[in-house]
């Protein structure tokens, strides 16, 4: 719009519409007219309307578009959207907003808004020698400096996938029942799925053919540093795997008293000077072998050739009372190894301790 | 006048619509003339039998906008070509009132929705998971029946494979193997099975429709193809081969197998899933319900609608329906991550993200189906990061790789590999036309490239035109896009005021937005806007230094044009904005920044013209001192910039104004 303050520029655009042979011919002459008359504006309206009916136009209108220049059509717009204010009856709010300030200068006789025009500065009290030097300012023409345009296209959201629908292309069940795959449920297995090894170990369990261990893919878990939940499922399976297994025998090659007889209370006076005397711990200065001998001898667990049973019998021990409901009571605040279920797992347990 | 600003928008480019909604489908769903499948588009889902108890509390972002304000409309030419119609002839109208009654409808329908959501049966609890637990605490070993009934297909195959090697092999185990990969999405596992089992002698000839299934999903069409015709006839076999005519563009095909589909659950969803891959989700969704209406045990049902509404962009709708199924099983992997993505678009990548972990959090370490899908969602929601370590590889397994991989370049400014990425692609979805039209605008506009630059600005207009998108953000993204690319600023700028208030702060926005105001005329707001811009990279960008530097001078700050000069090293960019100031200020009468800049550009150049210019802003600013809108001692200056140029003139001007100084007592 800063464009049409010239007559010149008005010229050029008017070249360049005339080119546009899809604008109304008979307009043209309406649209030199400094003064914007009520015929302009239906021709704005109507030149996009008509051309977008047909589809070719846009191809057509570029090829036109080709010849002209940016801020030639950006006079040609500013101005028709001056005429659109003066005499578009039906405009609105919107508009008369944004473009009302021109509409002053409009009225003022000015077709730019604050465009400089000699004719204001006419009046000045100068010599005529000063008149004649004012003769160089019109002498100058400004050029229009066209600009370009940049459109900085929208890039899209990234697109998250939600993935197909079924297509009820799945295979049926060999023995041909149906399976309700995508009815009832959709066709996807659930999150809960057996670790393969695990379920493997548990059916050789099972099956009691433990030669079949040795042909198992042995699993190995990337990033284990950061995935500590899938070590602890491991662990937890594994170990549920060994408590159900039926706790290992080990049969003394000599006699050994029974559990529940080691279990029994010391006597009062042996309780007593437990309250004065600790027993030895294992910061005693003596070898380990030596303290394995006294804390057997203190339980009265008897220690034949060798210390291993004797030893196994003493950490059977242990854990029997470790895992007893009735002293994990009486130890409240201790922390438990596990929660013992049943029996068998305290046995599951026992067995642990020894071989590990 | 409502009415008829509706029509607008949906009339807009009817024509285009056949390409991107119906396609191929008018053979195949003749029913279904232009105006009966557009007003089905646009009518808003019925709810009335889905619903979840108590409504989203929020009121979540839509994708859908209403028209432009009707005011806006009005004196906006080309839109109004559409209001020729009579509204009541081509029936395309009332789709938005339509909108309106349905929303106030739901509340009433939502008491009867809630009996039948009580009416509908648990068909696989999520408790069986727990109770299975259990059972494997009690040593018991699990039977195939059970982990098939678990979709634990992970535990059926290490069962059956066990079997296998402790010779207990009973018939079919490499069926039953082959079942199970199959279902877990092992398809290269199936594949194995089932080749093998193709190979043996007697084998049962169903086993081809098997391998047939199996190579469909690995994406081998042709093998799919050939083993499907090995087969014996059969439903599936026909489904099979109706979807292989889908994916190789036969029509003739596609009528035949067509006509052979039966009006059975199984191939009425199989229907159903072409007319959602085909983009006529109305029409999907008829299918489910109706098949819903009947069997309301077929929970999974309530995920393929919600798929459909997730690709109408009705996520809320889509939320309720899916919360139908996730009520039953919380745990399910296709339909959390469609609820993630249903937060993505109503919310933010966080809240989808948030879905997502759940999700990861639940699932066992053995557990694999979808992992790629996730990893691909999680980059999504994370608004690109890790894009190119976790996209590359996917890109032609999950559909959406490609274009997110090319997103991710163009946010990188990376146009040649976004472009490189895209241009084999045949644009079927509206993100795929409108992605190419975006790279092709970059490209185009980047290298000068006439005809990129019209490629783009015809696949904006078709996407931006058509009744699926013309009334989203995107599809008057489009609109404007296309426009400005046409020059034609006054449409640009009614679509960009139809959204702009989803984008103040936007820079590309706001770039494009100011560009559009200047260039009609509105300087003083398209200064406004210029100066939200915050990006360093724009504000340097030499549109944005010249456009603004107009608008300065239009709006009467030429002081703030000539400060963006100074702050510009040389180049010739820097000569074209001092053309720029030296001529426009001229034009609004300031010609004391013209002079500068004349005078700047004249020992630049020493062309006469420049020397002109600097002459007449001169003689200006004594014009300015006479009329006292200049002050008097700004002719100190003047006569040293005059001074600068060696012309003879030079010396009748300055004893002419050195004169005037003298009579009205002005120092110089």
């Amino acid at each position: 719009m800063a464009d049409n303050s010239s007559d010149e520029y008005e010229e050029e655009n008017n070249k360049v519409l005339s080119e546009c042979m899809l604008q109304v011919p008979s307009h043209r002459g309406k649209d030199m007219d400094p003064v914007p008359t009520a015929s302009a504006s239906p021709k704005h309206h109507q030149t996009p309307s008509h051309g977008l009916e047909r589809v070719g136009w846009y191809i057509e209108n570029q090829k036109l578009r080709k010849g002209k220049k940016a801020s030639q059509l950006t006079s040609q717009r500013g101005f028709s959207e001056n005429d659109d204010d003066d005499d578009d009856d039906d405009d609105d709010d919107d508009s008369s907003e944004t473009d009302s300030d021109e509409e002053d200068d409009e009225v003022h006789g000015a077709p730019l808004e604050g465009a400089y025009d000699p004719a204001d500065y006419e009046h000045l009290p100068v010599s005529s020698e000063v008149k004649d030097l004012f003769q160089y300012i019109s002498r100058y023409t400004p050029q229009l400096i066209e600009l370009d345009h940049k459109l900085k296209p929208f890039i899209p959201d990234f697109i998250p996938a939600v993935g197909d629908i079924d297509a009820f292309l799945k295979v049926p069940r060999p023995d041909g029942k149906p399976d309700n795959l995508g009815l009832l449920v959709l066709d996807e297995p659930s999150t809960k799925q057996s670790d393969p090894t695990v379920l493997s170990l548990w059916l050789t369990e099972n099956s009691k053919q433990h030669n079949i261990t040795q042909h198992m893919k042995v699993k190995s878990l990337e990033d284990a540093e950061k995935n500590p939940k899938a070590i602890d499922t491991w662990i937890e399976s594994i170990s549920e795997l060994h408590r159900s297994k039926p706790p290992a025998t080990v049969h003394y090659t000599r006699p050994m008293p029974d559990i529940d007889m080691l279990m029994q209370e010391w006597s009062p006076e042996f309780e007593e000077l437990l309250g004065k005397v600790s027993l030895p711990t294992a910061e005693i200065d003596c070898s380990l072998a030596k303290y394995v001998d006294m804390i057997c001898a203190i339980l009265d667990i008897p220690i034949y050739k060798s210390r291993i049973q004797s030893l196994h019998l003493l950490f059977s021990l242990y854990s029997e009372f470790k895992n007893s409901q009735h002293f994990k009571a009486l130890a409240e605040g201790k922390k438990a190894f596990t929660p013992p279920s049943n029996s068998t797992s305290q046995a599951g347990d026992a067995e642990t301790l020894t071989f590990s | 006048m409502h009415s008829k600003s509706e029509v607008v928008l949906e009339n807009y480019f009817p024509r285009k619509l056949v390409l991107l909604k119906q396609c191929h489908s008018n053979s195949l769903f003749p029913k279904a003339n232009s105006c009966y499948q557009h007003r089905k588009l646009r009518s808003p889902p019925e709810r009335n039998f889905y619903s979840c108890s108590g409504g989203s509390g929020t009121e979540p972002r839509s994708r859908v906008l209403g028209s432009p304000t009707s005011a806006s409309l009005e004196r906006t030419s080309p839109l109004q070509r559409g209001c020729r119609g009579d509204e009541a002839s081509c029936g395309c109208g009332g789709a938005l009132r339509l909108g309106l009654y349905y929303l106030t409808a739901q509340g009433a329908h939502r008491t009867h929705a809630k009996m039948m959501l009580s009416r509908a049966k648990p068909a696989v609890g999520g408790d069986l998971l727990h109770t299975d637990k259990r059972k494997k605490k009690g040593r018991k070993i699990p039977k195939l029946e059970e982990l098939l009934s678990q979709r634990d297909f992970t535990g059926a195959i290490t069962l059956l494979e066990f079997k296998r090697h402790v010779g207990e092999q009973e018939e079919d185990t490499n069926l039953w193997i082959g079942y199970c990969a199959f279902h877990l999405g092992d398809y290269k596992r199936a594949l194995e099975e089932y080749e093998n089992a193709t190979k043996e002698e007697n084998c049962n000839p169903e086993v081809w429709v098997n391998l047939a299934c199996t190579y469909f999903f690995l994406g081998m069409y042709k093998q799919a193809e050939a083993a499907g015709f090995k087969a014996p006839k059969s439903r599936l076999q026909n489904r099979l081969l109706f979807h292989l005519a889908h994916k190789f563009n036969d029509e003739k095909k596609l009528m035949n197998f067509h006509q052979n589909l039966q009006d059975i659950t199984e191939d009425q969803l199989s229907l159903a899933s072409i007319h959602y891959m085909r983009s006529h989700y109305q029409e999907a969704i008829d299918i489910y319900k109706r098949i819903l209406l009947d069997n309301r045990e077929y929970l999974a049902l309530n995920v393929y609608v919600a798929l459909c509404y997730y690709k109408l962009d009705y996520y809320d709708v889509s939320q309720e329906v899916l919360a139908v199924y996730l009520q039953q099983i919380p745990d399910s992997t296709i339909a959390l991550n469609l609820k993630a993505c249903n937060h993505f678009r109503l919310y933010n990548g966080k809240a989808a993200e948030a879905e997502l972990k759940s999700l990861m959090d639940s699932a066992s370490s053995s557990f694999e189906f979808a992992k790629e899908l996730i990893r691909h969602n999680l980059v999504v929601f994370r608004g690109g990061e890790g894009a190119l370590q976790v996209l590359p590889p996917l890109v032609d397994v999950i559909p959406e790789a490609r274009l997110n991989l090319v997103i991710y370049y163009l946010r990188q400014d990376d146009v040649h590999e976004s472009y490189n990425l895209i241009k084999d692609v045949e644009p079927t979805t509206p993100q795929e036309y409108i992605l190419k039209g975006v790279v092709n605008a970059a490209l185009g506009q980047e290298t000068g490239s006439r005809d990129h630059v019209k490629i783009a600005q015809q696949f904006f207009q078709l996407v931006g035109g058509s009744a699926s998108e013309c009334d989203t953000i995107p599809g008057r993204q489009c609109m404007a896009s296309c426009f400005f690319l046409l020059k034609q600023f006054d449409d640009v700028l009614i679509y960009l005021n139809s959204f702009k208030s989803y984008f103040y702060n936007d820079d590309i926005f706001n770039f494009n937005y100011a560009q559009a105001k200047a260039a009609t005329g509105n300087t003083s707001e398209a200064e406004e806007v210029f100066l939200l811009i915050q990006s360093e990279k724009m504000k340097n960008d030499y549109i944005y230094l010249s456009w603004l530097a107009r608008c300065y001078i239009m709006n009467k700050k030429p002081r703030l044009a000539w400060e963006l000069y100074l702050k510009m090293e040389t180049s010739g960019e820097s000569f074209s904005l001092l053309q720029l100031i030296a001529n426009d200020c001229y034009k609004m009468g300031q010609f004391y920044y013209s002079a500068k800049a004349f005078d700047v550009l004249e020992r630049l150049d020493p062309n006469p013209e420049y020397w002109e210019g600097k002459r007449g802003a001169c003689v200006g600013i004594f014009q300015m001192i006479l009329a006292g809108r200049e002050p008097k001692e700004t002719l100190r200056e003047v006569l040293h910039l005059l001074r600068s140029t060696g012309n003879t003139q030079v010396e009748y001007v300055i004893r002419i104004m050195k004169k005037w100084a003298k009579e009205n007592r002005v120092p110089v």
